[in-house]
């Protein structure tokens, strides 16, 4: 009873939506940093937008890049908010003249379920709404939350993703120095029986390590995913990780070599999205490959906060576009 | 939704343990004691500085030792409100007597909900801090793998559910979704924040914050008092609980969310009544069958206006007692819904109501039995517990009596 991944876009350092981000991973450029010319009144117009930060900003666009169609659904959004946000506000309030002359429409803003709260105000989305917070593993988080809810029979179609700003705040708090990334990247997830789709979500499985023993809890993880999923190691066909990640699948691999896809090598460290973009990568791959239908992809991701996890997707054969008769 | 009947014990999802760090007591037999005399944790804040407000005053917890309940892990590399949170998962873990052995031995979901995570932390950085451990430790992520760290556990989903107000209630849905299902052997679920400045001004600036103490429902009130701490539960199986003989404090018996996707502060009347609809549905509960509404209840004038025309929505003219527990422990944020769930279960357990304190004169427009005052018995049966938050952020948890005979 998997889930079906059906669609998705993204604004990422590339550019705005699924096409940018198709064509950036295609040409394999570095570009890691901001979603260049991204402005929230520029992309969402001037109303409803002076008090808007970047990372509810990213989620509002990506999530109307997929609601067309949608008249109740929900949204899980993988992300831990703007603390550039909550930290401006603290200054505000410790630099002025009295501590609570501070912007009260920018309080919303400090608060993590910001993001999904306004992807609900501007698009109408009344069903289930959460946010989760799993530093580089949120993404994944996110799916296994929103594949509980359609699992309960508490959600039909959802809109399922994670989101990141860059920031001199988040700069301030990195603690691996990364060069740091940014975006929002955001899947709709049909419940298990569409026909439709790209890719059937088959299994999702997490870890909590301490530093030297990441290793070995994602293989662990991996082993779990591989035993629900019914598979072998080499029934994966492609993969896209991250070096955390080398030693546990240089031992579930051996000799077996599926492809494996560069992501925040080329879009930077995009922390609480970075799962979600590997997903996307993973999913474009499959588009370019039709060799790859059929056969598993894997996705990991390690958090220097402890949290670890990974997802086995089953690709399936993209759809013959077709071209309706006027 | 798993086509199982709901009679089937590994189906059924009990309450075996509960954690509670709060204004009115830490350690959940303190709580329950501050629960029934309707103790008032309110005083004048001392976790940040406070010149320049007006009025100042909060719900801070006092007489927290975080060393003599957090076992495995250093407390200087947790913020103050992972402190909370794992502390609280000990004493909730030591009251549903796991062992080490069964901590490890299946599949583990820690869901933690918050408001603020570290921004206490946060607040200190902006401040001038440069204390590398304090950045280290900030990520709110470390709420929940903090909690699966401290039980060294590592087959374990562990998430932070930043749901702002409401999320205590989102984590113990989620723990109730994951054990339905047969997918997590045990769920530890709560809430935890700690007191900030940030929060504080934001509030203060919306003129919410009350300059005294806070009244729910009452005619004259004035607003929230800011607060803090943890409420941890373990959720189980009704198979698994009776398998190791575990004493069940109350049982789980469903829950709703949705979104208003109205307004980023206010709450939708319509939409908070849905919630309600939903959790009930869930839990296959009649209104006519709820006993208690522990309500979300800030002491706002238009929370509470909204809140109690939810309620009248659902129940009808006579609606079930209404309390507000955050008049005696303040709004705990993230840990609120979280601490209001512990208050349900030990309400249904031992029998009595918790009181909506600091009350005088009920407002005619919310129209509600808040049970002033003080406590009082009761026979209860089924319980249910609001959360609202910022973002229309709704989650509604049933909870009721177990009544099978305990081990």
């Amino acid at each position: 009873m998997n889930p079906v991944i059906t669609a998705w876009s993204a604004f990422s350092p590339f550019g705005a939506g699924a096409d940018a981000f198709r064509a950036g991973i295609r040409a394999g450029v570095p570009v890691p940093g901001l979603v260049p010319g991204f402005d929230a009144r520029a992309v969402l117009g001037k109303k409803g937008t002076r008090s808007m930060d970047r990372v509810t900003a990213l989620s509002v666009a990506v999530t109307g890049e997929l609601t067309t169609g949608l008249s109740t659904a929900g949204l899980v959004l993988g992300t831990t908010g703007s603390v550039q946000s909550t930290m401006d506000f603290t200054r505000s309030s410790l630099e002025s003249e009295r501590p609570f002359y501070v912007d009260a429409a920018r309080f919303p803003s400090t608060v993590m379920n910001c993001a999904a709260g306004q992807c609900a105000i501007w698009h109408q989305l009344k069903g289930p709404n959460a946010t989760v917070a799993g530093g580089r593993v949120s993404g994944l988080l996110a799916l296994n939350y929103a594949r509980r809810l359609q699992a309960g029979g508490r959600a039909g179609t959802l809109l399922c993703g994670a989101a990141e700003e860059y920031s001199a705040a988040r700069a301030q708090l990195s603690q691996d120095g990364t060069v740091l990334g940014e975006g929002a990247a955001m899947l709709r997830l049909e419940p298990p029986g569409a026909h439709d789709g790209l890719a059937d979500v088959v299994a999702l499985e997490f870890g909590v390590h301490e530093a030297a023993d990441a290793g070995p809890i994602l293989l662990s993880c991996m082993r779990r995913a591989l035993e629900k999923a019914g598979a072998k190691p080499g029934d994966i066909g492609v993969l896209a990780t991250d070096r955390a990640a080398d030693e546990a699948l240089a031992e579930l691999f051996g000799d077996h070599h599926p492809e494996r896809l560069p992501c925040a090598t080329l879009i930077g460290d995009t922390s609480a999205a970075a799962a979600t973009f590997q997903i996307l990568a993973v999913l474009t791959a499959a588009e370019d490959d039709s060799a790859l239908a059929g056969r598993l992809a894997l996705v990991t991701a390690v958090d220097h906060d402890g949290s670890l996890g990974c997802a086995l997707l089953r690709l399936r054969r993209p759809a013959p576009i077709t071209v309706s008769a006027p | 939704m798993t086509g199982q009947p709901k009679t089937d014990p590994a189906r059924r999802v009990v309450i075996t343990g509960a954690g509670a760090i709060s204004s009115i007591g830490v350690g959940t037999a303190e709580f329950l004691a501050g629960l029934r005399a309707g103790r008032r944790g309110a005083g004048p804040i001392t976790a940040f500085d406070t010149t320049g407000f007006d009025h100042a005053n909060g719900c801070e917890v006092t007489g927290f030792e975080p060393e003599r309940w957090i076992e495995r892990l250093d407390p200087v590399e947790l913020g103050p409100a992972a402190r909370f949170a794992v502390a609280a998962a000990r004493m909730a873990v030591a009251d549903a007597r796991l062992t080490p052995r069964e901590l490890t031995a299946g599949h583990v979901l820690v869901s933690v909900g918050t408001t603020d995570g570290e921004t206490r932390d946060l607040d200190r950085l902006v401040a001038g801090d440069t204390d590398l451990a304090v950045a280290r430790r900030a990520s709110p992520a470390r709420l929940a793998t903090s909690v699966a760290r401290e039980f060294a556990v590592t087959d374990v989903e562990a998430m932070t559910v930043p749901t702002a107000c409401a999320a205590g209630n989102y984590a113990i849905g989620y723990g109730f979704d994951a054990i339905r299902a047969g997918e997590a052997d045990l769920a530890f679920c709560g809430g935890a924040d700690a007191a900030c400045l940030k929060t504080f001004a934001g509030f203060y600036r919306l003129g919410t914050i009350a300059p005294d103490c806070c009244r729910p429902f009452d005619v004259s009130r004035k607003g929230i008092l800011t607060s803090e701490g943890a409420g941890m539960l373990v959720l189980e199986s009704l198979a698994s609980a009776l398998a190791r003989g575990a004493g069940i404090h109350a049982e789980v018996l469903g829950y709703g969310l949705n979104c208003d996707a109205h307004h980023p502060v206010a709450p939708l009347q319509e939409s908070v009544a849905d919630c309600m609809r939903l959790a009930l549905a869930d839990a296959g509960v009649q209104p006519r069958e709820v006993d208690l509404v522990s309500a979300h209840g800030t002491g706002t004038q238009a929370n509470d206006r909204t809140e109690a025309g939810a309620i009248h929505e659902v129940f009808g003219d006579r609606p079930p007692r209404t309390v507000s527990m955050k008049s005696m422990l303040g709004h705990a944020m993230g840990a609120a819904s979280a601490l209001a769930a512990i208050g349900c279960t030990l309400a249904l357990e031992h029998g009595f109501i918790p009181p909506t304190v600091n009350h005088v004169e009920t407002d005619p427009e919310c129209g509600l039995d808040c049970v002033p005052n003080q406590a009082v018995a009761a026979d209860l049966r089924i319980v249910q517990n609001n959360g609202l938050a910022f973002g229309g952020n709704n989650s509604v948890v049933v909870f009721g009596r177990y009544e099978g005979v305990a081990a």
